[in-house]
């Protein structure tokens, strides 16, 4: 049954795996960089483009919260389990 | 460091201040009312700098720790007795004064009213509080009326808003223009006839109330986020704001709950065929409503302004790949208008008794 607590868990999941993308090792070789010089000739509204950019939003805003999240969440669960 | 009497003979005024500042901090014993800082003192004394030969000796005998005057510019401090600093013992007594309670008051006064100012001011930051009235400004005949369109919607012909000078008409005045009355409303009765439909099977307690409640919140943050995403990603550009979209999503609790009154009057066979014959008339009236309010957005076909200059659009890209284009809107439409009866049913089947559920299937 989905309840908050286990929305917001799923949704700290999630934004954890979205964020230990590296940019450097795993994006750019799999041509998902947001570096490449022919970016400005593509299509800006692709939905390639548009979800690449989510990602790296995501990374850069939600880096630090997640942090502090990440220990509340785990100190959390140590004591109740 | 405090007696350099021979260094500063010629120092500045402002310089003088500021160390009259410090000594009256460290050296000043507390005043007793709390709420008057120490700072009005040291800025009253900083305006009069003393005698020039005095400039390297700290410890001035023109300063007067004992008598606070009032400089006349502290405003709710206009009253405040020619009393000699007060031992900590005569606190109690001195608090008792009708000219400190009040002046205790008119503070507490100000105080509530800037906290009050700070949190309107933040929450109309997060929340537009003025437009979320907009969606609140119903009356009984509207309700009525747009849960008899929600139920039966084939018979009505003129589904477009109502305008009044390029804002939407308030919904007290035009049966199609969304609000969040009618999914509030229907968001508690569904927690509250959710409670009473696990109490007539004996699986109730009074955590499944909070249970339930949550549950559904959760699932109405999923959806959102869901369906603001989706445009997101798909670059949709629609006039649809996120509070419509809130108010559309909404809408399904009244679908729910006559559903599961189907359930409580005839058992599965109720619950069934009431789930379908609304999930169908939902999702006409959101085709209808939205078709109209996601169509309306700026289509600008032929307007490409993230190109660079000079650069051809390739002519074979389909009509997919437009910005903001006609055909994304009508899968967003379709999509939104197929999920809509997929979460009713998901949101009541835990809650109709499994031997009505199982009955219809085996027959």
């Amino acid at each position: 049954m989905l309840t908050l607590w286990n929305l917001f868990e799923a949704s700290l999941l999630c934004l954890n795996a979205v964020c230990v993308l590296h940019e450097e090792r795993f994006m750019q070789k799999m041509g998902w960089g947001a570096n490449t010089q022919n970016q400005g000739f593509e299509d800006q509204s692709s939905i390639k483009f548009q979800i690449l950019n989510l990602v790296r939003s995501i990374r850069t805003v939600t880096r630090i919260p997640l942090i502090i999240l990440n220990i509340l969440t785990i100190i959390f669960k140590l004591l109740l389990g | 460091m405090n007696f350099n009497a021979s260094r500063n003979v010629g120092a500045g005024g402002p310089r003088k201040a500021k160390r009259v500042v410090d000594v009256n901090a460290m050296g000043a014993p507390a005043p007793a009312p709390s709420f008057s800082p120490s700072a009005p003192y040291n800025t009253g004394y900083a305006q009069s700098p003393p005698p020039p030969y005095q400039q390297g000796i700290q410890l001035d005998g023109g300063q007067e720790f004992g008598t606070p005057e009032p400089a006349g510019n502290f405003g709710f401090m206009g009253g405040y007795p020619q009393s000699p600093m007060p031992a900590p013992g005569n606190i109690g007594a001195m608090l008792h004064q009708p000219i400190v309670q009040d002046m205790a008051m008119q503070y507490g006064n100000a105080l509530a009213a800037q906290g009050r100012e700070a949190v309107q001011r933040e929450l109309g930051r997060f929340v537009a509080v003025s437009r979320l009235r907009y969606y609140f400004a119903v009356d009984t005949s509207y309700v009525l009326r747009k849960l008899l369109l929600i139920l039966f919607p084939y018979r009505h012909s003129e589904w477009m808003v109502k305008y009044d000078q390029e804002t939407p008409v308030q919904p007290r005045y035009d049966v199609n223009a969304p609000d969040l009355y009618i999914p509030s409303m229907g968001y508690v009765t569904y927690v509250l006839l959710a409670g009473f439909m696990l109490g007539l099977q004996h699986r109730f307690s009074p955590e499944q109330i909070s249970i339930q409640a949550s549950s559904a919140l959760a699932y109405i943050i999923f959806e959102m986020v869901l369906y603001l995403v989706t445009l997101y990603i798909t670059s949709t550009g629609t006039a649809l704001k996120t509070l419509d979209l809130l108010a559309f999503s909404g809408y399904k609790y009244t679908v729910m709950i006559v559903s599961l009154l189907g359930a409580l009057a005839l058992g599965g066979v109720g619950y069934y065929c009431c789930l379908a014959y609304c999930s169908a008339g939902l999702s006409y009236f959101l085709v209808k409503t939205l078709r109209l309010q996601l169509l309306a957005g700026s289509p600008q076909p032929a307007e490409q302004p993230s190109y660079s200059y000079g650069y051809q659009p390739n002519p074979y890209a389909e009509q997919w790949s437009k910005p903001g284009g006609t055909k994304r809107r009508v899968y967003f439409l379709l999509f939104v208008a197929l999920t809509q009866p997929l979460l009713c049913w998901w949101l009541t089947r835990h809650l109709v008794p499994a031997a009505a559920l199982a009955a219809p299937v085996a027959t």
